[in-house]
């Protein structure tokens, strides 16, 4: 046969796959409006949880009960303290919420490449199971990075127009901002192995992610448990933790919590992947 | 060097085995047509070479290498059941993505490249949801042909498609494999197209295979016939059956099998006084191979 002659094969190294991976990834991210709907999601939030504070337009006693919720600007990004047990809105609805949409976010990415079959092409070419589960981890870490920052300017806007004063010690607001930023990773490591459970069900991945992304189970936890620093090993204590009374540890805190969660959920991911068929 | 060697290779789901110690070699630079009916494992296999699916047990080498061997793989391109491209997104940015998985570097010339053997470089811009079934099924080869690929693998990529579309698909297949130094496995239902372009065959039968062979064999175990048109059937058909050992009446003519000799036929015939319109030699094809074959191994 004429075409038999020598064929070569270059090994791809660990970082030029994961560096492909990543590139169709942001490639895919930047080029489809899912990821800009959600950064506009974490946007509007802020300006949604203020108008709630000031009572939605409520008059009288129930208009300063409402407003009382918030005494600062900057607590529609993070709670003053590190409540675990939930005692009004006020300590839960701040940046954390964009874990939850964050969620969302990678169970609507990671089902299409199911329900596409472009997971198929990945998969047939030299990409490992483990990078995609590392690349889909970076990838919502970025995106939920990404919709802090959004949410950290819808906020400010919400807080001017809501008239709350903005004064704060800046380094603790640094470090609780720099935590929640931090703590993306671990959050979009547990939903890439949600999904990658789930799969092209992506139904059931987004009602999972939406119910841990809410720290129902750690909120119940501290409920029974109490108000304990211990909560801290979990993802959404942690979360919980980077406040405006957050400082260097708190930050160093977040940086393990969120790798350790993050290694964890990439192990077991790409043990999963490697052990079942693809679809 | 073999492109492709499987050995005791099974896969089951729920208990049900759908490829069952299954042998297999495609030599490097065939054409090789995947036979088979309906859930015989066709796409099972393809799918594990793929490493869509994990195998139970057996051997999967491409190349000489294992199949998850990330060198090997990187040469590997595929087009299983459909094009698996997001359907928003246009045909060249679902080009632009497979590229990037590559890690190819001139990566606008590349898929201009593609684009152009399957002839779709007009159609970059539109939308993958916007494209009909057969640029769908031309895309997808698009995609898998990204990089270069030594081994190309394809299920059923001719369903579908209209005359010239398998047309088009055809002189695809045979320029990659001629000028791109590609091996392809192809499956597919339409035998006789199949037949025009495949140097190999296999045949898989519920998860195994039963038979491999080139064209060259598939050639010379092809039975011979006579067939022969006549407007007295019944009567002709009778003359000729008290004559020969294997004489039937299909395709509108009759046709005596294993026999390549149309004198003695015809005179046979004018020697009954039976008219002749036409006398032809010719062989079994595929179709008619492989449902001979079907009808034997149901018998066994």
């Amino acid at each position: 046969m004429e075409n038999t002659r020598e064929l070569k094969f270059e090994q791809p190294s660990f970082f030029k796959r994961l560096k492909g991976m990543l590139g169709v990834d942001f490639y895919r991210l930047f080029h489809t409006p899912l990821f800009y709907i959600f950064l506009g999601i974490a946007a509007i939030i802020p300006a949604l949880v203020s108008m709630g504070a000031m009572g939605g337009g409520a008059k009288g006693v129930e208009a300063a009960e409402a407003t009382a919720m918030f005494t600062n600007a900057w607590q529609i990004i993070a709670a003053k303290s590190p409540l675990y047990v939930i005692n009004d809105m006020g300590d839960y609805a701040n940046m954390n919420m964009v874990f939850i949409f964050g969620g969302i976010m990678i169970s609507i990415f990671i089902g299409h490449d199911y329900k596409s079959g472009y997971v198929k092409q990945l998969f047939t070419t030299h990409a490992k199971k483990e990078d995609y589960m590392m690349s889909k981890s970076l990838l919502g870490a970025f995106s939920m990075a990404c919709m802090c920052i959004t949410y950290m300017i819808g906020g400010m806007i919400a807080g001017a127009a809501t008239g709350l004063p903005f004064t704060i010690n800046a380094g603790s607001l640094i470090c609780a901002i720099l935590g929640k930023m931090i703590m993306s990773l671990g959050w979009a490591s547990l939903y890439t192995f949600i999904n990658i459970i789930f799969r092209s069900k992506f139904g059931i991945s987004i009602a999972l992610c939406f119910v841990l992304g809410t720290g129902i189970p750690i909120i119940g936890a501290a409920a029974v448990i109490g108000n304990t620093p211990a909560l801290n090993i979990f993802l959404y204590g942690s979360s919980v933790y980077a406040c405006l009374s957050a400082n260097f540890v708190s930050v160093i805190v977040c940086l393990s919590v969120s790798v350790a969660w993050a290694v964890i959920y990439n192990i077991l991911g790409s043990w999963i992947l490697s052990k079942r068929d693809c679809y | 060097m073999n492109a492709i060697e499987i050995r005791n290779l099974s896969k089951s789901f729920r208990g049900m085995y759908a490829v069952d110690n299954l042998n297999m070699t495609v030599p490097q630079g065939a054409i090789y047509g995947f036979i088979g009916e309906n859930g015989s494992g066709k796409s099972t296999t393809e799918k594990l070479i793929c490493g869509h699916l994990v195998p139970d047990k057996g051997e999967i080498k491409l190349f000489g290498k294992d199949y998850t061997d990330a060198g090997v793989r990187a040469r590997v391109g595929a087009l299983i059941e459909n094009a698996g491209c997001f359907p928003n997104s246009s045909v060249w940015a679902n080009l632009m993505m497979q590229a990037l998985n590559l890690g190819i570097q001139n990566r606008d010339e590349e898929i201009k490249r593609v684009l152009k053997i399957v002839r779709m470089q007009d159609n970059a811009k539109i939308k993958f949801k916007s494209c009909s079934l057969g640029m769908k099924q031309r895309i997808g080869i698009a995609m898998a042909l990204l990089g270069n690929p030594a081994l190309l693998i394809l299920d059923e990529p001719i369903n579908g498609l209209d005359t010239d579309g398998m047309r088009i698909m055809r002189e695809i297949l045979v320029d990659i494999t001629q000028n791109y130094n590609c091996t392809v496995l192809i499956s597919s239902h339409i035998l006789g197209e199949l037949e025009k372009i495949a140097t190999h065959y296999g045949i898989i039968r519920q998860g195994r295979l039963i038979q491999e062979m080139s064209a060259e064999e598939m050639d010379a175990r092809s039975r011979v016939f006579v067939s022969v048109k006549t407007p007295h059937i019944p009567s002709a058909l009778t003359v000729l059956q008290r004559k020969f050992a294997d004489v039937r009446y299909e395709d509108e003519c009759i046709r005596v099998y294993d026999v390549d000799d149309t004198e003695s036929i015809v005179r046979c015939m004018l020697a009954s006084g039976q008219p002749v319109s036409a006398v032809e030699k010719n062989k079994v094809g595929l179709e008619e191979y492989y449902i001979e074959l079907m009808s034997r191994k149901e018998s066994d």
